[in-house]
């Protein structure tokens, strides 16, 4: 794996603010380099969802600018379905269409929005199932899945746009824990064959192992930040301190 | 007594073409409901598109608050007095066919309904799967079209099914503007004949059995779209 520097994603002083007065994002600013596998964690309600949803806009920022390969993707004169398309995305819950087979599922976007041809989306997708050793579900329904296999399917269906980055939103949070490890494998994977990932997890043992950086928000803040080593075993603030204590 | 029986179905119905009333009325009828219900599901597809756009993205401000006037007096007012209306009312010095004000009038008012239960069945769907249509490059019309409308379509079918049976019996009161549906020939039967019973009993069979046949199809319709989840 190799981060060669270039930046891929840049978070310019993000503001989120709810209806409610709550400031789920407060003067976010990052970059994230081609190549990196940066993990955030943080408790829940530090902002660390909120700010991975910016980064595609899923979430609309109060204020602030997120530029995705150059572009300021929080302009309004940029057409942001065309960059979604480099920015893969999972869900904690999968959100398989449940209306349509799984290879369906896989070709649905590279067909309508990349204007693939539909043996060439599913030859595509068929490699990708293979990857993932789910071939023969192909032709099944998200609900004769297990959770694990759902999230995978999830996972080469983003895979299947070829994009650039890829944003997890704690994948494995849904899952029965003996599922786990096979979502994470095959994160793991993807981070070994180069794709920049930004991951919100709790899994601590994922950002030990894969991750190049890690990021602790707290209070809607970027609070500290650094290589996982350095990160876990000589944590500097003292809000982070406390939260490792907690959960490892 | 077989005797009275037969005397009865004879002076009802064979004697000058008696059913001849039924039969044009039920085609009326057909004609009615059948154009009403395109009406409906046009403009309640329409209306439901635009109060959940409004719903989801805050657009399309003024077009909602029109639907929701819309949504509020047609559902607020009985069928009938809408019929009324634009018979007497709006359509007054027009001269126009009756059968083509019975069908706007049944299809403006099966539109509110079908809106709601359109609009019902997009709400309904979780805001996940739009998330995921959208993250994936789709935008919002894409994610409407390929993703949201399939499951909610599903979702509202034994609603929609019903809505439209409760249309069909609802042309019933076309009589009202003098048209002469399936309930007006009925009727006409028994002014003839003073028998209420043999007309009235035949008109409410030929009702149930349209409803019969028309859950059926909504069954089959329904158990063909489930076999793909759950």
């Amino acid at each position: 794996m190799t981060i060669n520097g270039d930046i891929l994603i840049k978070v310019e002083d993000l503001h989120k603010v709810y209806h409610n007065k709550l400031h789920a994002l407060d003067g976010v600013s990052e970059e994230i380099l081609k190549g990196e596998v940066v993990v955030i964690v943080g408790p829940s309600g530090s902002g660390k969802s909120t700010f991975l949803r910016s980064l595609n806009l899923l979430e609309v920022p109060t204020s602030g600018h997120v530029y995705f390969e150059g572009v300021d993707i929080t302009s309004k004169e940029t057409n942001i379905d065309h960059h979604r398309q480099k920015m893969g995305m999972v869900f904690q819950h999968f959100n398989l269409f449940p209306h349509k087979t799984i290879l369906e599922n896989i070709t649905l976007a590279p067909i309508k929005l990349l204007k693939k041809s539909r043996a060439e989306a599913e030859s595509r997708a068929m490699e990708l199932l293979k990857l993932v050793g789910l071939e023969a579900k192909a032709n099944s329904y998200p609900s004769q899945l297990s959770g694990g296999q759902k999230q995978r399917i999830a996972i080469i269906r983003s895979l299947a746009m070829d994009p650039d980055v890829m944003l997890f939103d704690e994948p494995t949070s849904a899952l029965d824990p003996e599922m786990v490890g096979e979502v994470l494998e095959l994160m793991k994977r993807l981070a070994d064959d180069g794709m920049t990932m930004v991951v919100v997890t709790h899994e601590m043992g994922f950002a030990k192992e894969v991750a190049t950086r890690v990021i602790f928000m707290d209070e809607g803040k970027i609070k500290e930040q650094g290589a996982p080593a350095e990160f876990f075993d000589h944590p500097k603030d003292p809000r982070l301190k406390e939260f490792l204590s907690k959960i490892l | 007594m077989l005797q009275t029986l037969q005397d009865k179905f004879y002076q009802n119905f064979i004697k000058d073409d008696h059913w001849k009333y039924i039969a044009d009325g039920l085609k009326v009828t057909l004609q009615v409901t059948f154009f009403a219900v395109i009406i409906g599901i046009v403009l309640g597809f329409l209306v439901a598109i635009i109060r959940s756009t409004y719903d989801k993205t805050g657009k399309l401000k003024i077009l909602n608050v029109i639907c929701k006037v819309y949504l509020t007096v047609i559902r607020g007012t009985p069928v009938v007095v809408q019929l009324l209306i634009i018979y007497f009312g709006i359509f007054a010095s027009v001269d126009i066919s009756k059968v083509l004000v019975a069908i706007m009038a049944f299809g403006l008012n099966s539109g509110a309904y079908v809106a709601e239960i359109f609009r019902s069945g997009i709400m309904s769907i979780d805001n996940g799967q739009f998330e995921a249509g959208r993250s994936l490059g789709f935008n919002y019309v894409q994610t409407m079209i390929h993703i949201i409308m399939p499951q909610a379509f599903k979702n509202v079918l034994p609603a929609l099914g019903n809505e439209f049976i409760v249309l069909l019996k609802e042309t019933s009161v076309s009589g009202y503007i003098a048209l002469q549906d399936l309930t007006k020939g009925g009727d006409i039967i028994r002014s003839r004949t003073y028998d209420a019973m043999f007309p009235l009993v035949a008109v409410a069979l030929v009702y149930l059995v349209m409803v019969m046949i028309f859950t059926k199809l909504v069954n089959i319709l329904e158990r063909r779209l489930r076999n793909s989840d759950h």
